[in-house]
């Protein structure tokens, strides 16, 4: 079990490609932890701003009628991938992982992979 | 007072924020004695609000003193249906907006917090163009000591 600084840490050393990461709380849109980012790219910001992506899906989601739940979501940018996935652990209602990811360096399958380990062993 | 063309300003940067944020239901700018210089806030009598900020802010300055934390940057309280967020706004005013309990908070502090200087440089701006020739004829200043007014930011 990892603590969230724990969390973010091993996400940062471990997913190649990673410049930036955070564990969002969508019910507020605030951030309980962030490691990464910087001048030029406001961990803050884009917590906030994908908040509101989470919701939108699930709103869709409830207006499809779809009875299921968001494992995750995938951002392809130009250079960047930007990856949500929900938490599923005890606690971790209402939360999600924000991985932002260069996509010159990183795997995606792999990047995927090990951040469904690290939501996995996280406990907030 | 804040001279008419800059009430005009502030109340089109509430007007735009509103549009802006999703659940964002009102949004008023009132001068830290509690009087109101622009609202724009359907259902709410904007008077009474503007002066339980002024009340809220005493305390919360207060507060940050008492325990340390500085100058006074922002408040939020929330109600059982919603969140009432006050930010400072420059020297002399502070940003009251009143959101529904849905709303991203996240997204609340970054868009009041940039409202909040934009329309703090509107108003000090007015009022320091307002004060010069005033200072040059009036006699002594009314009272503002018990309001507790805002740290002085460094203006450059």
């Amino acid at each position: 079990m990892a603590n969230t600084e724990a969390a973010l840490k091993e996400a940062m050393s471990s997913i190649e490609g990673t410049t930036g990461v955070a564990l969002v709380d969508y019910t507020s849109g605030m951030a309980l932890g962030t490691l990464g980012g910087g001048k030029d790219f406001n961990l803050e910001v884009a917590a906030a701003g994908n908040t509101d992506v989470v919701r939108a899906k699930l709103r869709t989601m409830e207006h499809l009628g779809i009875q299921d739940e968001i494992e995750d979501i995938l951002i392809t940018l130009g250079t960047q991938y930007h990856l949500i996935r929900l938490l599923k652990t005890r606690g971790g209602n209402g939360l999600f992982l924000y991985l932002v990811l260069d996509s010159a360096r990183a795997n995606l399958a792999m990047a995927r992979h090990q951040l469904k380990r690290i939501e996995a062993e996280l406990e907030v | 007072m804040v001279p008419e063309p800059e009430v005009r300003d502030v109340l089109s940067e509430l007007q735009r924020l509103r549009a802006r944020v999703p659940l964002l239901s009102g949004a008023l700018a009132a001068s830290t004695d509690g009087l109101v210089v622009a609202h724009d806030t359907p259902g709410v009598e904007a008077e009474g609000v503007a002066a339980l900020t002024a009340a809220a802010l005493g305390v919360a300055i207060r507060m940050t003193e008492a325990t340390g934390r500085g100058g006074f940057r922002e408040l939020l309280v929330r109600g059982d249906t919603g969140y009432i967020a006050t930010y400072a706004a420059g020297r002399s005013a502070v940003l009251t907006l009143l959101a529904e309990d849905r709303i991203n908070v996240g997204r609340l502090h970054l868009e009041g917090r940039r409202a909040g200087t934009r329309i703090g440089e509107l108003i000090d701006g007015a009022l320091t163009r307002a004060d010069r020739p005033a200072r040059a004829v009036s006699g002594p200043q009314p009272p503002a000591a018990h309001h507790g007014p805002l740290p002085h930011r460094p203006t450059t």
